[in-house]
């Protein structure tokens, strides 16, 4: 497919050398980045690795196209809205687009800003238009890959709606939506890169990989419950004026002006036009006005020079005092303070988890709306009356050890757990002392946090009579975590490569342990009407709480696994 | 060594008597270089002429200033003050030809890893422009010469650092540069390797190539390089012969350098680490 694609390009040379690429350069950079791609280990699916050259098909995503073209599908649906004009279609390549910029910023950054590109081709006698359009290439190859499996099913929808000959317009429909994408999302890098520092920009894009995925798990619970289809057949989208600037629209015009000129006018056809061209624009105006500054900004990532920061660590020596004295209250045995202090600092500067483990903060209350919505009939604020009676906030509370077991499924991974040398080199004779600070430091820096908040909302709205339901629910839920943490994490903070298998055995003891704590969940629910109970079950599982803590705390290196350094 | 031997036929293309006659016009002339970032002055108007066949050692303390230097005269960095020549050409009219004349081998070692030498290679020599088959023939026999000749197609992520080191230094040779810039092209490499390489350099410099040789390994500076510049703080502090800067200053590099750049007393450094024990 590789091939096709860059063969492809080969036909817009006489253009591309116009603007100042030097084509042969640009087939042999896109040529080594498409083959690097295939090699890149999938972070989905654990690596296979291939030690022989030649087996260059290591690309094992059938089952990634799968899905892909099974989403396909699912966004296609919505082309059946089509008695209103523009507003199916519309609809489909808004989420097409969005879900397109998603997966390029989520899952293409780090190629995009492969920070080695600094030094393997800006000494060699490359230019910067020839690396930026190579840059823009690669992405574009990428993203039609991805944009023609995704596609596949509406065009085969629209060719029963409209006919055969809506097909190929369907298929530069969704070359149109693709570029525009990619333009977009190129803005979005360039304007960043030019206006904030390196390391606030990775910051800032992996921001932005949480806001999405949260954005798709919601829109997956959520939108099907809160939005009634019948409701939105009868839009009509172009009585608003804000709907020309949406580009959906201009690639819509373009099936509208040939496939249903009864109901189009001359306002579709300009619309139409302004489709076709923006893409060839964008791409353009990327390649020759933005693009230059993006190298400049590059170069200024991989020298060390501009990436010190020292206003900033001045600006936030206060706020980790304070923390750095908890700690010390908290875990006063200096190496359990080690363990505490490492996995806070880690955790809190640790792009790739906080990229796993924030989105599930917003999990919770997503969850817990979802299934509130779940029942039958009634309007929304009837529902919310209902749920104010009842009693399902311990169910809410209950529902936050999701993340500890999110938090605790990837304290021990690491990209760069080969630092991790650092415990096995040094006299630790009681590594259990740093498990307790690590323990104690997702307790008091991150659950703890999240339940004051989380239980601040059900006092306020289910009255005083919840705050011993919480306070018991936390007790509970620590103990579940530090049952997890006992029989689940077998690894110190982050001293584990990321492609870790999950024996059967050990999922078989995470579903005992839920069950366990589910059921746990379940008396609490059953005996909450009798505040007393409540009230003095505490003080037994605070008991509890601290001999678990004592015994946790006695782990030998027999109950680690050692990972190779 | 026969493998040396070799390889360094590649490089015979400029008769020894060209050589003498090219010596007068330098082939680097950097005239009041300045480079900031931010408020900070990195480079202080530097000046500096370098000749054909020239060993440039070039030495300086941590965040003087080195290593910006040589990303200026290799393209890296685009934006300075003052004026870069490589044999005759501006670096701010026409980078890409200059590059045509530079080989580098940057210090941290970046290197597409998923790839095999031989792709790695194929690719570089293609993006200057080479043609396949010669390429293919002189990327082999270097692969060779380098002692990587059953390493040929294996992937480099499996490779130790001074494997991947040696193929960094053949990339920054393959298109056979007039300056070659290594950046601490040590590191990693075993003593036999050591060895080769710096003979290479010397071989190098004999048949005209002009080396820029950054390194903190001031005991391999000493031996190698002709021409020795000290920097500090974005200034030149010192430019001569290893003969010259010891007759000036002290016996051996090492001295010299600390010497020079302020650290003289490391005697109560020392004592200053003993005694935080007390």
């Amino acid at each position: 497919m590789d091939k096709i694609f860059l063969s492809f390009i080969t036909f817009f040379n006489p253009v591309l050398e116009k603007a100042g690429v030097n084509t042969d350069q640009l087939h042999e950079i896109l040529k080594i980045k498409l083959l690097m791609d295939d090699r890149r280990p999938n972070a989905v699916f654990a690596a296979r690795r291939q030690t022989k050259t030649n087996g260059g098909n290591a690309r094992s995503p059938w089952v990634i196209s799968f899905f892909t073209v099974l989403m396909g599908v699912f966004i296609g649906l919505v082309l059946f809205l089509n008695k209103m004009a523009y507003l199916g279609q519309t609809l489909y390549f808004l989420i097409f687009m969005v879900l397109m910029a998603l997966t390029l910023i989520s899952d293409f950054t780090t190629v995009l800003i492969d920070v080695r590109d600094q030094f393997i081709l800006l000494p060699r006698p490359v230019n910067d238009r020839t690396i930026a359009v190579s840059r823009i290439l690669h992405i574009s190859i990428y993203v039609l890959r991805l944009a023609l499996l995704q596609g596949l099913a509406g065009m085969v929808f629209i060719g029963f709606l409209d006919g055969i000959l809506a097909v190929p317009l369907f298929f530069v429909e969704l070359l149109e939506a693709t570029f525009i994408s990619i333009f977009m999302v190129n803005i979005i890098y360039l304007l960043l890169m030019k206006s904030v520092s390196p390391q606030r920009f990775k910051d800032i894009i992996s921001y932005f990989q949480i806001g999405f995925s949260i954005l798709i798990f919601a829109t997956y619970y959520l939108l099907p419950r809160l939005i009634n289809i019948s409701v939105l057949e009868n839009i009509s989208l172009l009585a608003h004026w804000w709907a020309y600037c949406l580009p959906p629209v201009w690639i819509t015009a373009l099936n509208e002006l040939l496939m249903h000129p009864g109901r189009s006018g001359l306002i579709t056809g300009i619309l139409a036009v302004i489709g076709l061209t923006v893409p060839v624009l964008g791409l353009w105006f990327v390649a020759k006005v933005l693009a230059p500054g993006f190298n400049r900004r590059l170069a200024v990532i991989a020298t060390s020079e501009g990436n010190s920061d020292s206003a900033v660590n001045i600006k936030k020596a206060g706020k980790f005092n304070i923390i750095g004295k908890i700690s010390n209250i908290v875990a006063p045995d200096p190496v359990e303070n080690a363990g505490f202090r490492i996995t806070w600092k880690l955790a809190a500067r640790t792009r790739e988890f906080k990229l796993k483990v924030y989105p599930a903060f917003a999990y919770v209350p997503i969850y817990f709306l979802y299934f509130v919505l779940k029942g039958k009939g009634g309007n929304i604020s009837d529902r919310f009356d209902e749920l104010q009676n009842g009693h399902s906030y311990v169910f809410l509370i209950y529902l936050c050890t999701f993340i500890l077991t999110s938090i605790l499924m990837n304290i021990s991974m690491s990209s760069k757990y080969k630092s991790s040398w650092i415990y096995y080199a040094l006299p630790i004779e009681e590594p259990g002392k740093i498990l307790s600070g690590m323990y104690k430091a997702i307790i008091v820096l991150y659950f703890l946090p999240y339940c004051a908040v989380i239980s601040i909302i059900v006092v306020a709205f289910w009255g005083t009579e919840a705050i011993n339901d919480v306070v018991l629910a936390f007790l509970v839920s620590v103990i579940y975590g530090m049952l997890m943490a006992l029989f689940m994490v077998k690894g110190l903070p982050f001293s584990k490569p990321v492609i870790a298998k999950q024996g059967g055995g050990r999922i078989f003891m995470s579903l005992i342990i839920l069950a366990f704590i589910g059921g746990i969940g379940f008396v609490h629910y059953f005996i909450m009407k009798w505040e007393m109970l409540i009230w003095i079950l505490i003080i037994p599982f605070v008991l509890i709480n601290w001999i678990m803590f004592h015994y946790y705390k006695k782990q030998t290196w027999d109950n680690i696994e050692l990972s190779e350094v | 060594m026969q493998n040396l031997n070799t390889f360094c036929q590649y490089f015979f293309t400029l008769p020894s008597i060209l050589i003498k006659i090219m010596s007068d016009t330098p082939i680097i002339q950097i005239r009041n270089l300045s480079k900031s970032y931010g408020a900070k002055l990195v480079l202080k108007h530097l000046t500096l002429d370098i000749y054909p066949g020239q060993v440039l050692g070039y030495i300086g303390p941590n965040g003087a200033g080195k290593s910006t230097t040589v990303k200026i005269l290799t393209g890296l960095i685009p934006d300075f003050e003052g004026e870069v020549l490589v044999n005759g050409i501006n670096m701010a009219n026409d980078p890409q030809e200059i590059k045509k004349l530079i080989g580098y081998v940057p210090e941290n070692a970046e290197i597409y890893d998923v790839l095999t030498p031989m792709e790695y290679l194929d690719f570089i020599g293609k993006l200057y422009g080479m043609d396949e088959a010669s390429l293919h023939d002189r990327a082999k026999k270097l692969l060779v010469a380098f002692g990587l000749a059953t390493n040929t197609d294996d992937r480099m992520d499996t490779f130790s650092k001074g494997m991947k080191q040696k193929v960094l230094l053949i990339a920054g040779i393959i298109h056979n540069p007039k300056i070659i810039v290594l950046d601490e092209p040590l590191s990693g490499l075993d003593a036999n390797a050591v060895i080769m390489i710096k003979e290479l350099i010397m071989r190098l410099s004999k048949e005209g190539k002009t080396i820029f040789y950054c390194s903190h390994m001031m005991d391999i500076v000493e031996k190698v390089a002709d021409r020795i510049l000290l920097i500090n703080n974005g200034d030149i502090i010192a430019d001569g012969t290893f003969e010259s800067l010891k007759q000036n200053h002290s016996d051996t590099l090492e001295r010299i350098f600390s010497k020079l750049t302020g650290r003289g007393d490391s005697a109560t450094e020392t004592d200053a680490i003993i005694n935080a024990f007390d």
